[in-house]
């Protein structure tokens, strides 16, 4: 029920992605730069698409491309970094109105293409080959409230550093936006290599989805392609350890609720199927609104109004989270102990089983239902190098029995426990 | 199919929804979308936080309702005698969901699967309340703590702190959850007494978009639905002023940079008069200061404002305001320079091709959110409690001349009357 994937090499280490998708109004055009997750890179690499979205060359002025970008029917330029697994993403998305929407029978999505291209390729440098100093100034500076900005929501703050505690060194502890005091060294010489670097370097992934014809996008990127110099690296994948010492940390803040996040090792999953197990895991343990965490920490002991656990497939880790009293702390985290070791033990039903597969089937039932999420979905099979279809997914999902599951819980290991509390700032 | 099936059309967007008058009192919206491969839906009620003092044929009087009532109620209705609705849908695979806001409450779910099964059990727990003073007492906890979360929230406080300031008595001001003292008066009776005068069908819609069969909706209404009562039921009629209460406020909390929200408070018409002319205010705050204005690029390049800078019109039953966010190191300066652009167009008039950049925006905005089975829901039932068709929104967007905006923004607005709420670290 999602269209399929049509993958092509245009370049050097350069792919075409599209997906057709008639019963849609918009196209989304992202252009991706992969590069391998370095922490003494990072922050500069994260400063790159904030300094791209401010212009191109042949749009130099801010004012001038955001009003462009109004009139293509309030096209939506974005540009962004993430990271999945050991890789860093820069990414530039254009979501923009079909051509058959246009009153005037413009031809927008080969302009769209075009444009992408200027934003990633053809930035407005000065003389020196650097970008404008203003630009540097404002993005750094507003990196940098960024990175310090998960303070502002106390739960992804948490769960940052729970995270910290359990990856340490690892690639997947590098933080997504980089480091204030890295991000405070850069210079206009290090932001230009940075970005030479990359345009020259990293793999190129174009996904195009929507109802317009990848063809004529495929042609402007082809010919862009072939007229730049480029030479390549690949990141190799990343290890995930096994397990990884105890680890265990709290902080106290001017705030009413605590939040507590509990950090699982799931014993480095080496094949998909282990993967997978991991993944009914935890939704049955606290991926739902009848999973084990939401049935007895929330609705039996009334300690919480949220307590989920999810799988991150990149890492291999297994995060539970939730916000409660200050003084409920001991009490909600023997209970989420036990309810994995009631997993561990075989205790669900034939029942809960099949419906926590069944939720997860409708979830994948619907990733073909918006055009971000198709993209994010096949992306991120291109990124683990094995792009499958939900359906192909949703069949692995119902190889999984319940001795799995039961196996995964039993390897799952308590890494790391951070406690967010009241009181004084730290 | 006994009732009669109303088509309405977007010849625009080559778009249609069909209206559907159950006998049981109940509108029904649906909007199947080729292509896609789930259903969502959405039941729900005109009412939502700002409830807090109505009449009703039965008691005759004016009466208090303690605040956070219409959401606690949202929660409670999900369990039954023997178990819970998640439960139920756990069988099915649906994701299921509730909110409650200002003004209304709804019941959701979406599915790639087993939409008879799905709709039969939304439809039948929301019209079959069970409250024990025990299960009432229970979510004590967990809505204490949901509370205690949002207090927590910058986001929120910033927003509640700007509406305190602008409302001197219209309840869009208390917290949509209450307080953790006044959670503590509901009681199971007091639950029952809301339920009744609210959820009552002539009050309630119920709108599925994507991929479903009508006839499945209908039957399952005719299956489910029992014929409702008469339906009266009289507001309090709060006297708002036009003017705010303070042009200020601040609070501090646990934040990296300051926040702010700046809010421009409009004179309430009807409902309807509210919906459409949000589309014309969008438009309006879109030439004020969106990212192709001059404005915007001056407080930018000061480093005034960042990307996190942004706009909406906040509006509802007897409510509108035009909101204003982001993160600022000096907020009065954003604000300042804000008001005075506000005035500036007001006076001078919005610029033809500064205004073809909002439209084109605005409107873009609308048929975006016609791509998504989740949009088309979402405004199939924000648009029939004020009895507005779902795209006569575009069409406004569509049909704006600068004229009409300016026009709209001076009976509507005055600069003066507006606010800056900030959350200082």
């Amino acid at each position: 029920m999602i269209g399929t994937l049509n993958r092509k090499e245009i370049g050097k280490g350069a792919f075409i992605n599209s997906v057709k998708e008639p019963k849609f109004k918009h196209n989304r055009i992202t252009l991706c730069l992969v590069t391998p997750l370095e922490k003494e890179k990072a922050t500069v690499n994260a400063l790159v698409p904030f300094v791209l979205r401010k212009g191109c060359k042949s749009c130099p002025d801010f004012t001038a491309l955001n009003k462009k970008l109004a009139e293509m029917y309030g096209a939506i330029l974005e540009a962004d970094v993430g990271k999945h697994g050991n890789s860093q993403v820069i990414e530039v998305t254009l979501l923009l109105a079909d051509d058959k929407y246009a009153i005037g029978g413009e031809k927008m999505t080969e302009t769209a293409a075009n444009l992408l291209w200027d934003i990633v390729f053809e930035p407005n440098l000065d003389e020196n080959g650097y970008f404008p100093q203003i630009d540097l100034e404002l993005e750094r500076e507003y990196l940098i409230d960024t990175i310090e900005s998960d303070l502002n929501d106390k739960r992804t703050y948490a769960i940052g550093k729970a995270l910290d505690l359990v990856f340490e060194d690892e690639p997947f502890g590098i933080k997504r936006y980089g480091y204030v005091e890295d991000a405070k060294a850069i210079t206009a010489k290090s932001l230009a290599d940075a970005w030479k670097e990359l345009v020259e370097k990293a793999r190129i992934e174009i996904f195009f989805s929507g109802p317009g014809s990848a063809d004529a996008a495929e042609k402007v990127f082809a010919e862009k392609i072939a007229s730049i110099k480029r030479s390549p690296k690949e990141a190799s994948a990343a290890e995930i350890v096994d397990y990884s010492p105890f680890k265990e940390a709290e902080e106290s803040m001017d705030i009413v609720q605590g939040k507590l996040v509990m950090v699982f090792r799931m014993g480095a999953p080496k094949t998909g199927h282990e993967k997978n197990s991991a993944r009914v895991l935890s939704a049955l343990y606290g991926g739902t609104a009848f999973s084990k965490l939401f049935m007895n920490v929330r609705e039996k002991m009334s300690l919480c109004y949220y307590a989920d656990s999810h799988f991150e497939r990149g890492s291999g880790i297994m995060l539970v989270d939730c916000g409660i009293e200050f003084e409920n702390r001991e009490k909600a985290q023997q209970e989420i102990i036990r309810q994995l070791e009631l997993v561990a033990k075989g205790d669900f039903t034939d029942e809960e089983f099949a419906d926590t597969k069944g939720a997860i089937f409708n979830s994948l039932g619907s990733v073909g239902d918006t055009l971000y999420s198709i993209e994010s979905w096949y992306m991120s099979g291109i990124l683990e190098e094995n792009p499958i279809t939900p359906e192909e997914d949703a069949a692995a999902i119902k190889k999984i029995t319940k001795e799995d599951v039961m196996k995964a819980a039993e390897k799952a290991k308590l890494s790391a426990v951070f406690f967010l509390k009241g009181g004084e700032n730290a | 199919m006994t009732g009669e099936l109303i088509k309405i059309e977007s010849k625009r967007l080559g778009d249609c929804y069909y209206k559907y008058e159950h006998k049981s009192g109940l509108t029904i919206l649906m909007a199947p979308m080729k292509g896609f491969n789930t259903a969502y839906t959405m039941f729900g009620t005109a009412y939502g936080s700002i409830d807090t003092c109505i009449k009703t044929a039965e008691n005759g009087e004016f009466i208090k309702l303690p605040e956070g009532i219409a959401h606690y109620l949202e929660h409670k209705l999900f369990e039954s005698e023997e178990c819970s609705a998640f439960e139920r849908y756990a069988k099915t695979g649906a994701n299921a969901n509730a909110f409650t806001a200002f003004d209304r409450t709804a019941y959701l779910f979406a599915c790639s699967d087993k939409f008879k099964e799905s709709i039969e059990i939304l439809l039948d727990f929301v019209t079959h309340p069970y409250f024990t003073p025990e299960t009432v007492a229970k979510e004590q906890g967990i809505i204490g703590q949901e509370i205690r979360m949002y207090d927590d929230s910058a986001d929120w406080k910033v927003l509640f702190n700007l509406l305190g300031a602008l409302y001197h008595k219209n309840p869009v001001k208390i917290d949509i959850a209450g307080t953790v003292e006044s959670i503590a008066e509901i009681t199971a009776d007091l639950l029952y007494d809301c339920y009744n005068t609210f959820y009552n069908l002539h009050n309630m819609v119920l709108t599925v978009a994507g991929n479903f069969d009508m006839e499945d909706v209908i039957k399952a209404a005719d299956k489910i639905l029992e014929p409702a009562k008469d339906f009266y039921l009289e507001r309090a009629v709060c006297d708002e002023p036009d003017s705010v209460v303070e042009n200020y406020v601040e609070q501090h909390l646990p934040v990296s940079v300051p926040m702010f929200n700046i809010g421009f408070k409009g004179k309430t018409g009807t409902e309807a008069e509210n919906f459409i002319g949000s589309v014309l205010d969008e438009i309006f705050v879109g030439a004020l200061c969106d990212d192709y204005t001059k404005v915007y690029r001056e407080l930018y390049d000061e480093g005034l404002i960042n990307a996190t800078f942004g706009s909406e019109v906040f509006c509802g039953r007897d409510y509108i305001s035009v909101l204003i966010s982001g993160e600022s190191r000096e907020p009065e300066k954003v604000y300042a320079r804000l008001k005075k652009e506000f005035e500036h167009l007001v006076e001078h008039g919005i610029p033809e091709d500064i205004f073809a950049c909002a439209q084109k925006t605005v409107y873009g905005h609308y048929m975006r959110s016609c791509d998504r089975v989740t949009g088309v829901a979402t405004s199939l039932f924000n648009c029939h409690f004020p009895g507005v068709d779902m795209y006569e929104l575009l069409e406004a967007a569509a049909n704006a001349t600068p004229e009409k905006v300016i026009e709209r923004i001076k009976t509507t607005y005055y600069a003066e009357n507006s606010a800056l709420s900030v959350i200082k670290p």
